[in-house]
């Protein structure tokens, strides 16, 4: 079926764009920038900062661009005077009100309003009238502050409380330059996708708690990754500085998040600088990765031999690379055992949208690697069988009494120290979704690519790597050197990957010079 | 007191002289190989020339430029336009004013902009009182290593008469930042005619003296004359500019050749040399001193009152009060500290006359804030490359005021 077309002139070049497309993504196909506020790709249109009006042959009125649907033969100027006027004109009044906030203002450096003043307008002020106060400081919600003076009442982050998160929480109240933004009568701005509406803001007026006053947003660098919050897997921008991630934000992805995340996997950032492990541990003391390598043979050495008394735990909560890695090493030791282990699932958190109950980032893409290498893997029983002698375990999730662990041999490969691995005879320090190159595999199997923002802590390594170190040890060759290897021999394995491509490294964008991200 | 006998065996090792056979008191025949820098008291900036000697006469030189690591072309990417400005202070780091002229007239270009006339004004007595300051140096140090410390002193003195001046100016000695896209920084001190004046009256016996003292000194003439020598065709061969072009007859002075700013309304001459050694390379930065000094007593006469800035919101800062007071001048002033200036896609070569020669910037915009790319045509750089031919067949003594006379500044050549 072919899509049905419309060509239109926009500023004398013709583009052909598919029939209801509005004026103003017809004119950004062609490069041309029409300044506005309201409008935003994944919410509904209301025309309401009138920012982005242009001039239509035979059409008396200017029309707002994102309203105005596309039509065969229409004639557009966006660089007339008539237009150009009203569009500066228009800015003058929103900044007309406009409190000084810049210097102690978050979305400095990322503000729309600055963008627009300085690429359309840049004039001096012409007005010398006190300018209208608001209340500064409007605690709206759990997550949120709002400065109704810094609003310019565009809208944006009512219709995402309307659309995406279902829940009708935020109004404008009052009339002309008194209009501010609240709470819609007994209600708080906390439905779990209310961070949403700081990054449609197109000014400081909606502040999120979380990062308010925390870091200048140009001086922050963004690394394309995937949330680990979920197994929905919803695209993020770690925001990171001087090594570590001081927000994440959504990345647009028409097949997965559209441009939304969830309140709670934005703050799954936190979680990256909890308990690290920055050494190798033997016996709870910190060691050097030779000392430990040997020590882990040492231990269980013996009972290779007699693979049967041999468990190895995957974890859903650490990548495929890592996954793959060992459970490619159980099978080369034929280990008696291979389980998997995450969290618990979350029911009552699967809200058709993006939440999920289950709530590891990986669960599908470790069934599939079990299956591809045809290991039998089971989910970790409640009790490990009583001929279990020692037991590698990837992660630090097990969702199982772990007091059992401690009479095994224990070896962990892990980020943080928590659940089992304090009870782990050696633990080797690994790498955390954030500060590794690799992949994991959302709900629907989609396999996603994480980029590593920075560097992990200490002596912590990729957790392939580090199984690589254990295998070459125990005399098993493992021929990796890089991520993107493990990944090759990785869909060769899984038949529903085969097709997969190792994404080239993604270098830290500089967000100063990114330009407005509004 | 040591006898005769033990100084022998000092100076001899263990052999007396009557000892030794026929070979070992021949000098050896064979070439050798010696280093010259990359840090050596005698090299103007980082470079090593690796010298092949026979004897004390030089048979060939490899001269190996690029131990600074400056990076400036590479680092200029990484910078707003305005702050690349003190990355060219950096290029010729005893005539910054020349340079900042250069980089804010080649973004000046691209943004079609044109500087005030005071702006215009003020520029040029900067970049004068620069070009005093680098043939000052340059001379001076010249004659500090064939042995004429005085003269060095004397210059020296001067030199920081003008970094004084300069100083009150900008208000930094040697790397000024004075100038901005649009203008100069601010406008000159109130008294800066009376200053500049008396120390314009203080050099120009200064500079007598020292001619006294060197122009038919024997020792400075035999070091210098016919040293280093270069014909014409050789200069334009190579692209040399500047003094050492001039030295050699070629009658090229962008200033008057190309003018920019506003040099058509200043009387000057462009001196020439006729042997094109070192001796005239130093008479025509004597005489290009005394250019500059005419140069900067008219513009002293001319200078019109006025702004020293465009009125013009692309390049220029708001007023600090109006920053503080309202959103628009507040957003502006953010914008360009935090964005850098919106230069227009293009690309431009723009060049004027640097302490050393033609001094060029070229420019890729692409309508961010930061250059996409500066390529800096350094005269030091073209210079540096003649040197190889210039001290061929030189003792290595000569190869102090040949390179003292080409001038190679290290902060320019290794760009």
């Amino acid at each position: 079926m072919t899509q049905e077309t419309v060509t239109l002139t926009i500023d004398g070049k013709s583009v052909t764009v598919p029939k209801g497309t509005n004026v103003l993504e017809a004119a950004r196909t062609l490069g041309l920038d029409i300044s506005a506020f309201c409008y935003h790709p994944g919410l509904s249109i209301v025309a309401q900062c009138r920012q982005c009006l242009v001039s239509i042959e035979k059409n008396p009125k200017l029309q707002p661009s994102c309203q105005q649907v596309v039509a065969d033969g229409m004639v557009v100027h966006t660089t007339d005077a008539h237009s150009t006027l009203a569009r500066a004109q228009q800015l003058e009044f929103t900044l007309l009100n406009h409190p000084i906030d810049c210097p102690i203002c978050d979305k400095a450096g990322e503000c729309t309003l600055q963008k627009l003043y300085f690429d359309h307008d840049n004039r001096d002020s012409r007005v010398d009238v006190p300018k209208v106060r608001k209340d500064k400081v409007v605690d709206v919600g759990p997550h949120i502050v709002l400065d109704q003076e810094r609003c310019i009442l565009c809208s944006r982050c009512i219709r995402t409380c309307d659309e995406v998160a279902g829940q009708h929480q935020l109004e404008f109240a009052f009339r002309s330059d008194h209009e501010t933004l609240t709470t819609a009568p007994g209600e708080a701005l906390d439905n779990p996708y209310s961070l949403n509406t700081v990054d449609v803001c197109p000014v400081g007026a909606l502040t999120a708690k979380d990062f308010r006053f925390t870091m200048r947003a140009w001086e922050l660098e963004a690394t394309p990754s995937v949330c680990n919050g979920c197994a929905t897997g919803c695209n993020v921008e770690i925001h990171h500085k001087h090594g570590r991630a001081w927000r994440l934000v959504p990345r647009h992805n028409p097949d997965v998040n559209k441009y939304w995340m969830c309140d709670e996997g934005r703050f799954t950032y936190h979680d990256l600088r909890e308990h690290r492990i920055a050494a190798p541990l033997v016996e709870g003391l910190p060691s050097s990765w030779d000392r430990a390598i040997a020590s882990a043979v040492l231990r269980i050495g013996s009972y290779l031999k007699e693979p049967q008394h041999v468990a190895v735990v995957l974890s859903a909560l650490c990548s495929n690379e890592d996954n793959f890695a060992l459970a490619k090493l159980a099978k080369e030791w034929k280990v008696g055992h291979v389980y998997f282990a995450g969290k618990p699932s979350v029911p009552q958190r699967a809200d058709g949208k993006l939440r999920v109950a289950d709530v590891n980032p990986n669960l599908t893409g470790i069934k599939a690697i079990a299956d591809g290498l045809k290991l039998g893997a089971m989910p970790l029983p409640p009790l490990l069988p009583p001929t279990m002698k020692a037991a590698i375990v990837l992660g630090d999730v097990l969702a199982v009494d772990t007091h059992k662990l401690k009479e095994v041999e224990l070896i962990s490969f892990a980020a943080h120290e928590r659940g089992p691995v304090p009870h782990a005879k050696v633990v080797f320090p690994i790498a955390d979704w954030a500060e590794l190159a690799g992949t994991i595999t959302n709900l629907a199997g989609r396999v996603q690519r994480m980029h590593a923002a920075f560097a992990p802590p200490g002596q912590a390594i990729p957790g392939w790597e580090a199984i690589v170190r254990l295998a070459h040890a125990t005399g098993v060759r493992l021929p990796w050197t890089h991520a993107r290897e493990v990944f090759k021999d990785m869909i060769a394995t899984v038949p529903a990957w085969k097709d997969l491509q190792w994404a080239r490294e993604a270098r830290p964008l500089q967000l100063r010079f990114a330009g407005s991200r509004g | 007191m040591a006898t005769e006998a033990t100084l022998k065996q000092l100076v001899l090792g263990r052999k007396d002289v009557q000892d030794l056979s026929d070979t070992e008191q021949e000098l050896p025949p064979d070439l050798m190989t010696v280093n010259m820098g990359p840090s050596h008291p005698a090299m103007h900036g980082t470079v090593r020339i690796v010298l092949t000697v026979d004897g004390e006469r030089i048979v060939k030189s490899d001269v190996q430029p690029g131990y600074l690591h400056r990076c400036f072309e590479k680092e200029s990417e990484h910078a707003t336009y305005t702050q690349v400005f003190p990355y060219t202070d950096r290029l010729n780091y005893v005539s910054p004013m020349i340079n900042n002229v250069g980089w804010a007239m080649a973004i000046e270009k691209l943004m079609q902009i044109k500087p005030t006339p005071r702006c215009e004004y003020v520029r040029v007595i900067v970049s004068e009182m620069s070009r005093l300051t680098d043939h000052l140096t340059c001379v001076g140090a010249s004659a500090m290593e064939l042995g004429a410390f005085t003269a060095f002193l004397y210059f020296l003195k001067c030199r920081e008469w003008l970094y004084e001046l300069l100083e009150k100016v900008s208000g930094a000695r040697l790397t000024h930042s004075y100038l901005r896209i649009g203008g100069v920084a601010k406008d000159l001190p109130d008294d800066f005619d009376a200053d500049l004046t008396k120390c314009l009256d203080q050099i120009v016996p200064v500079i007598a003296e020292v001619e006294v003292m060197l122009n038919n000194n024997k020792i400075f003439r035999d070091r210098m004359a016919g040293v280093g020598a270069m014909t014409k065709a050789e200069a334009l061969a190579t692209g040399c500019v500047g003094p050492i072009a001039r030295a050699c007859g070629v009658d090229y002075d962008v200033r008057r050749d190309h003018p920019y700013s506003i040099y058509p309304e200043v009387e000057f001459d462009v001196p020439l040399g006729t042997h094109g050694d070192c001796y005239d390379r130093y008479l025509v930065r004597v005489e290009e001193m005394k250019q500059s000094i005419r140069i900067l007593r008219q513009c002293l006469k001319q200078i019109p009152p006025g702004p020293v800035m465009v009125d013009d919101p692309r390049v220029s800062l708001p007023p600090k009060r109006d920053t503080y007071n309202t959103i628009e001048s507040m957003i502006r002033h953010f914008k360009h500290i935090m964005d850098g200036i919106r230069v227009p896609p293009g690309e431009v070569y723009v060049f004027v006359e640097g302490g050393n020669g033609e001094l060029g910037f070229y420019v890729v915009a692409d309508g961010t804030g930061r250059p996409y790319k500066a390529y800096c045509r350094s005269p030091s750089f073209v210079h540096l490359s003649t040197a190889s031919q210039l001290i061929h067949g030189h003792l290595i003594a000569d190869i102090v005021p040949i390179f003292g006379m080409i001038n190679m500044i290290g902060g320019e050549c290794d760009k």
